[in-house]
């Protein structure tokens, strides 16, 4: 019996190395902080890290689709995206449920748009992606910063959405039931269905992608725009999160994404992708930013731990080194 | 495979008599001068000394930065983090500098070339020897500078000596020798720091240095069967990249007497849309370092000509993003159809 | 003796489970011109590069100078004065003709470059190969020929004590050839010894002083041309094993009524590379390409696969025009390619042999969004049995298996589907023999009983010879041969490949 279970724990440890080193350091992390902030390790503040980290994760989940379409895809916009759609349907919703079906629709054209501009870009002018989703995040902060000029946000978000995103139920956040449910929605569909299916090969190998008859550039376009479109209706999550809608709402996810997914172990390469890797990821940077908040860091600090902790990830993560 | 090269020869070659006539870097001198004359028109006084000093303020630090990011870029890499770099060595200054204490001054010189000297190393062996894509290399890095800043300065501040404002302007100074100020007078420094730059560019250009950059950027795979120690090179880049945000960082100082973490943060997207004006190529191994300057100069007054328009002030980061989408889409369309290679047989 | 530059020794070379080099030997002598001759894969290049430095022998001994040697990699050979020239693969398109030339090998004036020597030296080199040649042309402007010269001029550079020239001649025009011939008689006469590979019989006939013929990695004959007679059938003789009357063909299928034409291909051109391209396939036909390497073939596989958007053709289908511009097409249409070089053309290597097996069927019309998972696997556990797949499960990674299963993976992953035309694209290389028997057994019996036609392009002409109706030999992008029934053997293969015309 003894052996049966020494084998079936050492295959777990394989297929699951990354998530279980990432769970130890997260775990390590919460008792670290114990000895600095009392109440650190406490069921209140895993719930508070677990709501914060949802909002990454969904982020990371954007920033997943569009790094599994390889070629070193990223999507630096997402931020803005969210940001943008909040500022524009926060008047319109204006409080009320009625129009949120209108805020819905428009968050997702704009999402369209934004994906369809950074997918053409990268794919058709062959334009690295990084640096043409940084300039779509900079139009889209001059676009923030034009419509905000001298004219006050108004508008709330719908009560559903405040529901969703800042409120609990029984004391669990509810945005981390909208996870698991984006979760479970997700997984599916990149594992169960011909989409995902093409996607991983595209991302793993364009030539080989090719010639099997999928159309690469449209599987790089439609990542783009699944990116995009899902980061704009996470803006209305962000509003209705926060009660209003404001210049630098989204812009602090776009680099804890990008992480998330570096730590929860997927390639930056892509071809390959792990939701639930990443979520852990997600989870591991919010713990590593409140510790350093406790530590005393602060806003310093977070950077700092963030630039050094995706740098010894990509140092030693070898599927990440260019071929000689 | 004779004649049929042939015939392909004499197609590619149809095609670059036709894009050598019009040749790129001379059109390049031509919408600078065109934007030079607008601007000209445009701005009152354009001719003053003191508007002349102001315009070359204003441009020396994208100058400088576009022709480190250019360096950088002509190796085959990226550098994102020249932004919060440019930010941590203004901060790295004013925090050596203890106001009153002239001889702080040397210290801070001293320590932040070192600093920008690690910095450089770093971002040179992550890409160089480990082999991590550049792109995510320096986006690491960017923030790892930018943590560093923000943790010297946390709010923008910090001490300045006296004498360091002579990296801006000679005229604030009341104990200089009569011939320094007469030169000052002149020759605003920005203007001096810009000849360093140059100086030291065309010092280099002319060593195995500049060489190996454009053969590794060139052909990486050519450069090392050839012997070329690639890895050193890409490191070079970087650390020759550095030498720039330094000089930039003096001047900031030398302006504002002090330091900010944040200020480079927009400077990083306008050097690569610089150099690529310049007629870098985003994959490497092409381009001149002069013409960057150039292409800094180009985008400074797109910037200007912009102002002029009387675009309200709330439009123009978003100007400014639209401006830099469109120039790297532009310079990118134009790249791919005068096409370098022969076609060959290409997957997908 | 003293004139002997380099002796090299029973030199074995092996890449995977595929033997290159078996026992290979040579010696080069001071101001001699030793030719390389062979057929692909007789190990002839690969002797070539061994003792050049780009590979390290697995056995044997490299004597050079006398002493004995293993270079680390072709720069240090090329510092100790073996040059190497390459087929086009070590310059920088952006940097000009002279800075290639001294690429690596800088002189420098105290700390500055000495461009001036650079620059005088390099002409000096290339005017005597193409006069009046612009040494300040970059090198993306140049024509295939010219950048060979450009690299004839790279290895001269560094005053070698040895040459190897490795296939130089194939991108060169009549008068290039002739000015390389000169130049290579002026630098014999300072000393300098040569190794020149190559696939042109008579190139090596005039020009080389002796000659060694490989042939599966041995060498097979010596010819000393100061001393013994040029006879190049004898030479053809060694290159293929086979002398021109011994037969001892396969024989064919009795003649059949003619049978319904499958695939029509005519006036297939793909801007230089692909010219004129006509054939036919018939239903229940193997159809063969052969030739030397590089002569166009991998791109007609995949030209036919439906790779190249631009392509002008026209081809019929069972009768049907159909436009091959994307792949997608060609798939729906049954027209599938197996390509030779799976890690990069045809497998995913770190996705699941389920993966693996089920991205084709995501091309055809009308596919479920969720896979069905069950039935797949159903399907593919029956291809594995058919083509003996050894692998433990469907969901370890394709890099786990063997060159061969990989292979069959590459293969099996069209089963699944309709095939009308199966396209090899040299899909046997460098897998072992076993699995080699396998594939090929499958196809066999496959087309024999009319489920599917095949057209294959092997480097191998064993595989040619003993599986092909037809074959069709290729040589600089055009059809120049047809070979049926006895003429499908190895002599004639060869010198058809090589263009000896009796």
């Amino acid at each position: 019996m003894g052996k049966e279970m020494k084998s079936a724990l050492a295959f777990f440890y394989d297929r699951n190395k990354k998530r279980i080193i990432v769970t130890v350091l997260i775990v390590s992390m919460f008792i670290i902080g114990e000895f600095f902030v009392s109440n650190f390790l406490s069921l209140t503040q895993l719930l508070i890290t677990l709501k914060l980290a949802s909002y990454i994760a969904i982020f990371a989940l954007c920033q997943m689709i569009v790094i599994a379409a390889g070629d070193g895809g990223l999507d630096l916009s997402v931020g803005y995206a969210a940001t943008v759609t909040a500022v524009f349907t926060a008047s319109i919703m204006d409080g009320q449920n009625a129009n949120l079906w209108k805020a819905i629709l428009i968050a997702i054209a704009i999402g369209f748009i934004i994906g369809l501009s950074n997918g053409l870009l990268t794919s058709y002018l062959k334009l690295p992606a990084l640096v043409i989703t940084l300039g779509m995040a900079s139009i889209l902060q001059g676009v923030i910063d034009a419509y905000t000029a001298g004219r006050n946000i108004t508008g709330k978000p719908s009560p559903v959405l405040e529901i969703l995103a800042a409120k609990s139920s029984g004391g669990f956040p509810n945005i981390v039931f909208v996870l698991i449910i984006l979760a479970l929605i997700s997984i599916f569909f990149l594992n169960k269905t011909k989409l995902g299916y093409r996607l991983f090969s595209t991302g793993a190998n364009k030539t080989a992608a090719h010639l099997s008859g999928i159309n690469v550039k449209i599987v790089k376009l439609a990542a783009f725009i699944t990116s995009s479109i899902i980061a704009s209706l996470m803006g209305l999550l962000l509003l209705g999160n926060m009660g209003t809608a404001f210049k630098d709402m989204g812009s602090n996810y776009v680099f804890p994404s990008i992480i998330a997914v570096a730590v929860g172990g997927v390639s930056l390469n892509g071809g390959e992708g792990d939701y639930f890797g990443v979520i852990l990821g997600a989870i591991f940077l919010q713990t590593l930013s409140n510790l350093l908040v406790a530590l005393g860091w602060g806003d310093a600090g977070k950077w700092l731990g963030y630039g050094l902790v995706l740098y010894i990830l990509l140092i030693t993560y070898i599927g990440n080194r260019r071929k000689r | 495979m004779k004649d049929t090269n042939k015939n392909v020869y004499q197609q590619n070659k149809k095609f670059f008599l036709d894009t050598i006539t019009s040749n790129s870097d001379f059109s390049r001198l031509i919408i600078f001068f065109v934007m030079f004359v607008t601007v000209a028109i445009l701005q009152r006084n354009f001719f003053r000394y003191q508007s002349i000093v102001r315009m070359i303020n204003g441009f020396t630090p994208l100058v400088l930065l576009a022709m480190g990011q250019a360096v950088v870029m002509l190796s085959g890499s990226f550098d994102l983090s020249i932004g919060t770099a440019l930010s941590l060595l203004t901060c790295v200054l004013t925090s050596v500098m203890k106001e009153g204490v002239p001889v702080t001054g040397f210290y801070a010189l001293v320590i932040a070339f070192v600093v920008a000297m690690v910095i450089g190393i770093i971002n040179g062996i992550a890409v160089g020897y480990l082999r991590v894509p550049p792109i995510i290399a320096t986006f690491a890095t960017l923030y790892i500078w930018f943590g560093i800043a923000l943790f010297l300065r946390p709010t923008p501040g910090g001490e300045s000596v006296d004498w360091f404002k002579i990296f801006y302007n000679v005229r604030y100074l009341k104990n200089l020798p009569n011939i320094v100020r007469q030169i000052g007078l002149i020759l605003p420094p920005a203007l001096i720091l810009l000849i360093i730059g140059i100086l030291f560019w065309w010092f280099i250009s002319k060593t195995k240095i500049a060489r190996y950059i454009y053969a590794v950027g060139g052909n990486e795979e050519s450069a090392y069967e050839s012997g070329i120690n690639t890895a050193k090179v890409q490191l070079q880049a970087f650390m020759i990249n550095s030498v720039y945000i330094f000089l930039a960082a003096l001047f900031f100082v030398g302006q504002n007497q002090s330091g900010d973490a944040r200020m480079g943060n927009p400077l990083m997207l306008k050097s690569i849309a610089a150099a690529i004006i310049g007629g870098i190529a985003l994959t490497g191994g092409r381009g001149n370092i002069y013409y960057a300057i150039v292409g800094a100069l180009i985008f400074n007054f797109i910037s200007k000509i912009i102002f002029f328009a009387n675009i309200p002030n709330a439009y123009q980061t978003l100007f400014a993003g639209v401006i830099i989408i469109v120039t790297i889409a532009a310079s990118q369309i134009y790249m791919l159809y005068s096409s370098k290679t022969i076609k060959e047989s290409k997957i997908g | 003796m003293e004139d002997i530059v380099l002796e090299a020794k029973n030199i074995k070379k092996h890449f995977g489970g595929v033997v290159a080099l078996d026992d290979g030997n040579l010696i080069c002598r001071r101001g001699k011109i030793t030719g390389l001759l062979g057929a692909n894969g007789s190990g002839k290049s690969t002797m070539a590069k061994i003792i050049a430095g780009v590979y390290k022998p697995d056995a044997g001994e490299i004597r050079y100078m006398n002493r004995k040697i293993e270079f680390k990699n072709p720069d240090e050979a090329r510092t100790n004065g073996i040059g190497l020239v390459y087929q086009n693969l070590s310059l920088v398109s952006d940097l000009t003709v002279w800075q290639n030339v001294c690429l690596g090998r800088e002189k420098k004036k105290k700390i500055f470059l000495n461009d001036e020597y650079a620059k005088s030296v390099s002409k000096e080199i290339i005017e005597k190969i193409k006069p009046n040649f612009d040494i300040n042309r970059k090198v993306f402007e140049l024509s295939p020929g010219e950048m060979q010269i450009v690299e004839v001029a790279k290895a001269v550079y560094t005053d070698p004590k040895l040459l190897i020239l490795d296939e130089p001649t194939a991108a060169l025009e009549q008068t290039e050839v002739q000015n390389l011939f000169n130049f290579i008689h002026d630098i014999v006469k300072k000393g300098v010894a040569i190794v020149f590979t190559s696939h042109r019989i008579w190139e090596v006939m005039e020009i080389c002083d002796d000659v060694v013929i490989f042939r599966n990695g041995k060498n097979v004959y010596y010819s000393d041309f100061e001393r013994d007679e040029k006879d190049p059938e004898k030479i053809i003789f060694y290159i293929s094993g086979e002398k021109k009357e011994n037969n001892d063909f396969i024989k064919r299928k009795e003649k059949e009524k003619p049978k319904e034409t499958v695939l029509s291909v005519k006036s297939l051109n793909y801007i230089g590379i692909l010219r004129d391209i006509n054939f036919e396939l018939k239903k229940g036909e193997i159809l063969g390409i052969g030739g030397l390497a590089g002569q166009g073939q991998h791109e007609l596989m995949l030209a036919l696969a439906g790779n190249y958007k631009d392509i002008e053709c026209d081809i019929e289908l069972a009768g049907e025009k159909i436009n091959l511009n994307h792949p997608v097409i060609a798939i729906r249409n049954g027209i599938v390619l197996v390509p030779g070089d799976r890690q990069t053309e045809g497998l995913f290597m770190n996705h699941s042999v389920f993966n693996n097996l089920v991205i084709p069927k995501l091309s055809l019309k009308n596919q479920p969004l969720f896979i069905p998972e069950k039935r797949y696997r159903k399907e593919f556990h029956n291809i594995i049995d058919v083509l003996s797949i050894k692998v433990p499960n469907l969901d370890v990674p394709a890099s786990n298996l063997s060159g061969g299963n990989q292979q069959k993976v590459v293969v099996g992953k069209w089963l699944s589907l309709d095939i009308k035309v199966l396209l090899l694209d040299d899909a046997a290389k460098g897998i072992d023999v076993g699995a080699k028997k396998d594939l090929y057994h499958y196809i066999v019996e496959q087309v024999r009983k009319g489920k599917m036609n095949v057209i294959m392009y092997a480097s191998d002409n064993k595989e040619l010879i003993e599986y092909c109706d037809r074959v069709l030999i290729m040589y600089e992008g055009k059809i120049i041969a047809e070979l049926k029934d006895e003429d499908i053997n190895e002599n004639t293969i060869v010198s058809t490949s090589m263009r000896f015309n009796n």
